[in-house]
């Protein structure tokens, strides 16, 4: 199996290639001087993209057709000037379904999503999400308030879900004309008049289950969750072994359902892995139990990951670190260290 | 016609160090610019940390008005580590 993993970084984007025997080449980085929040390889053509951020020269997205020997800057990204609102930095970038060539969805900041027809050159924002009813209510997390997952139901084009922090989960059911917060069971314990509020919460990752998309899997700022119903009720399962209920990194397995990964940290005010250790933790029944998966981690280890830090397909697991180190893993096996003193790890995706 | 000298990541992602653009003020010459996003906001106001200097002297006003052959040079606030 030859993998490619893709890895944004506070300075620049960097790939690196796996190969046959499970070694892996780094190549030198792409795209330096951007702060690149989140990278993928489109699955449909091959296509780079890549949220470039500077705080001179604001949020962008870059797209290369040639494994980023040559780069095109995205155009429309931006807000109109009635919404009294400007674009910071871009978070996530989305390709659409092989269904939906020339689709690409960009999420931004402030809590802005884009939709773009023709495969990531201009994008027109999303209007029913930039005018919801409830946007008086978002608040802004530690990243800024940010559109920073965008999750698609492989069976259905016309559904997809959003994460904002902090406003929450939202579901289209529409292609995106109109949304529908889904938050009900999700806490938003900073919230002590109301907890459990409609919109608010601190989502820090969701994913809609490839293989079963009526199942959602989420990491919050206060919990890990299972949805059964598209999002439309969640179960708490951060009581089941977990060291805590805070992180931000979310694997699946495509193939099974009822697996995941998540790597707990302390909590809000002290945001490193819990127990002097990179733990990394998988359920393999839905949630209801949770096992350690440290074999062949760093130990004794602080380190921290990022929303966007941790990717997963078919054949394994993949995560970055802050301290600049990438580790992955098949679904059954022990990590294996993929890459080491890169810049700080703000993205990982895997890429066949 | 202006000329605009560029630096740092905006002369890396534009390809040049100089280029020659048709601008009667400013503005067009930075709209002129490949990716004039990398220097104007969404709503076309000059992005606060790229700092213009129009023959020497500071200017942010984007309907100046340039001399022809005047000297255009972009400049990027540096800081960080």
């Amino acid at each position: 199996m030859s993998r490619t993993i893709v890895v944004g970084t506070r300075k620049g984007l960097f790939l690196i290639r796996e190969d046959d025997d499970d070694g892996y080449a780094l190549d030198p980085p792409l795209l330096a001087g951007w702060e690149v929040l989140h990278a993928v390889r489109d699955p449909r053509d091959g296509t780079l993209f890549a949220c470039t951020n500077s705080f001179v020269h604001g949020g962008q997205l870059h797209r290369s057709k040639d494994d980023g020997e040559t780069w095109e800057i995205a155009e429309g990204l931006g807000l109109p000037e009635e919404s009294g609102l400007k674009l910071g930095k871009t978070w996530h970038v989305e390709p659409g379904l092989a269904s939906q060539p020339g689709v690409v969805w960009l999420g931004a900041e402030p809590a802005c999503l884009f939709r773009s027809e023709d495969g990531g050159a201009t994008f027109t924002p999303v209007q029913g999400l930039l005018e919801h009813p409830t946007r008086d209510r978002w608040q802004p997390g530690a990243g800024g308030l940010i559109c920073h997952s965008i999750t698609l139901d492989r069976d259905d084009p016309e559904r997809l879900y959003v994460g904002i922090s902090a406003a929450g989960v939202f579901r289209s059911d529409d292609g995106g004309t109109s949304w529908a917060p889904a938050n009900k069971g999700t806490a938003a314990d900073f919230m002590p008049d109301d907890p459990y509020p409609e919109v608010g919460q601190c989502v820090h990752k969701v994913h809609v289950h490839p293989g079963r998309p009526e199942r959602l899997w989420q990491q919050n700022h206060c919990g890990v969750y299972r949805s059964d119903d598209r999002g439309r009720s969640w179960e708490r399962l951060d009581g089941n072994g977990l060291p805590s209920d805070f992180g931000f990194g979310l694997g699946l397995h495509p193939d099974d359902p009822d697996v995941a990964y998540v790597i707990p940290e302390h909590g809000a005010g002290n945001r490193v892995t819990t127990d002097d250790r990179l733990g990394v933790y998988k359920t393999t029944d839905a949630g209801a139990s949770w096992r350690l998966e440290s074999n062949g981690l760093p130990e004794p280890a602080w380190s921290v990951i990022l929303r966007e830090g941790m990717d997963f397909d078919a054949f394994g697991v993949a995560f970055g670190t802050q301290s600049g180190f990438v580790y992955a893993r098949p679904h059954e096996g022990r990590w294996v260290e993929a890459a080491r003193h890169l810049p700080p790890v703000l993205s990982v995706s895997l890429s066949a | 016609m202006a000329v605009l000298r560029l630096t740092g990541l905006l002369a890396e992602e534009v390809g040049a160090r100089r280029l020659e653009v048709e601008a009667a003020t400013l503005g067009d010459a930075l709209r002129a610019l490949p990716t004039s996003r990398l220097v104007l906001d969404e709503h076309g106001a000059l992005r606060p940390l790229v700092h213009v200097y129009v023959e020497g002297a500071r200017e942010n006003d984007l309907g100046a008005l340039l001399e022809p052959g005047a000297e255009v040079i972009l400049i990027a606030a540096i800081a960080g580590g």
